[in-house]
């Protein structure tokens, strides 16, 4: 049972660093048409934020932050818009993951809605990993038990 | 300058060996975890180093604040760690 | 060689010698408190050192101010994890060494 850390001086740098963290994970996802990054990269980094807060905050307030609930919701969430652009593609009547067609939805030419169809598929791989990285480790720390009122 | 770089890379590189003695050898877990946490601030100084040497600048400095980042939050999750398990 | 790479040419020689001055302290202190002082301090005025060296090498662009945010966030994390570990050391119960003969 990871309890409240009763440092201040962790807490209040982590305080600070953490919104710093979630923004240059979002600019790791955006960003990865021009440099290294992508999907998983700017996911694990999201995820390595949530896991901060969790060590120097203690297990109960990560928990009114981010549930168990919640994180199941955004990792099937992610993985709903990664295949559903799929799919959308294959209604349209192509290969599945062809952005070509979705220039018809879009109405814009064939070469930027591949670019925005990669960067929507990104954002949902990025999602999921951040998800699935929380849920992982709250498993790990509470050992897999439950306490009597969650079910 | 660019074998001023290279030179200065070679140097740390030796230094991260030497550093690599109290990260295995180091009597307790703590004195591991002390030595884990400098060779990768030394490594991340050899990471902007070598995209000084190979002329793009704009690609490595992205990866090596992501491995300040995760040194960070590594070396602090091990001290939590090993406070709640009670022993050196 | 202009005036840029000239100018960066002390600040990287100035981060590798507390480079090496707190690799020496790591291996040589006696105990590990001691050994916390040495990698706490001199590992982030050499990374302090080394970075803004590099950025002024690089001139004046985007790329530069990555950099000094590099250097920033090296500024307040440090300093962080160095007291973290020596919080779980005390919790522990580990003692300081005093040499023999001082109580």
């Amino acid at each position: 049972m990871i309890r409240l850390t009763d440092d201040i001086i962790i807490r209040t740098v982590a305080r600070i660093l953490i919104p710093f963290i979630q923004l240059y994970a979002l600019y790791v996802i955006m960003h990865s048409h021009h440099s290294p990054g992508g999907g998983f990269q700017g996911g694990v980094i999201l995820g390595a934020s949530f896991i901060l807060y969790l060590v120097t905050h203690g297990l109960e307030e990560a928990k009114t932050r981010m549930s168990e609930m919640k994180a199941g919701i955004f990792s099937s969430l992610g993985v709903l818009i990664y295949s559903g652009i799929g799919l959308l593609c294959l209604i349209l009547g192509s290969n599945y993951l062809d952005y070509g067609k979705l220039s018809a939805v879009l109405r814009v030419i064939p070469a930027q809605a591949r670019s925005l169809g990669i960067l929507g598929v990104e954002i949902g791989v990025g999602i999921a990993v951040m998800a699935v990285m929380f849920s992982v480790f709250f498993d790990i720390a509470t050992g897999g038990e439950l306490k009597e009122d969650q079910e | 300058m660019t074998t001023f770089f290279i030179y200065l890379g070679m140097g740390l590189f030796t230094l991260v060996l030497l550093c690599l003695y109290r990260g295995t050898l180091g009597p307790g877990v703590l004195n591991r975890i002390a030595g884990i946490c400098a060779i990768g601030t030394k490594t991340l100084i050899i990471l902007l180093l070598m995209g000084f040497i190979y002329n793009r600048v704009e690609m490595f400095v992205d990866i090596s604040m992501v491995y300040a980042l995760l040194n960070f939050i590594g070396t602090i999750t091990a001290a939590k760690y090993l406070e709640m398990k009670g022993e050196v | 060689m202009n005036i840029y790479q000239a100018a960066s040419i002390p600040f990287l020689l100035g981060g590798f010698f507390f480079f090496v001055a707190a690799t020496v302290g790591l291996l040589r202190f006696p105990d590990f408190f001691c050994r916390l002082h040495a990698t706490g301090k001199g590992d982030t005025l050499a990374v302090l050192l080394s970075l803004i060296g590099l950025s002024i090498y690089e001139g004046f662009s985007l790329t530069s101010l990555k950099i000094l945010f590099i250097a920033v966030f090296m500024f307040l994390a440090q300093p962080t994890s160095t007291h973290a570990i020596s919080r779980a050391a005390m919790r522990c119960g580990l003692e300081p060494w005093v040499r023999e003969g001082r109580e």
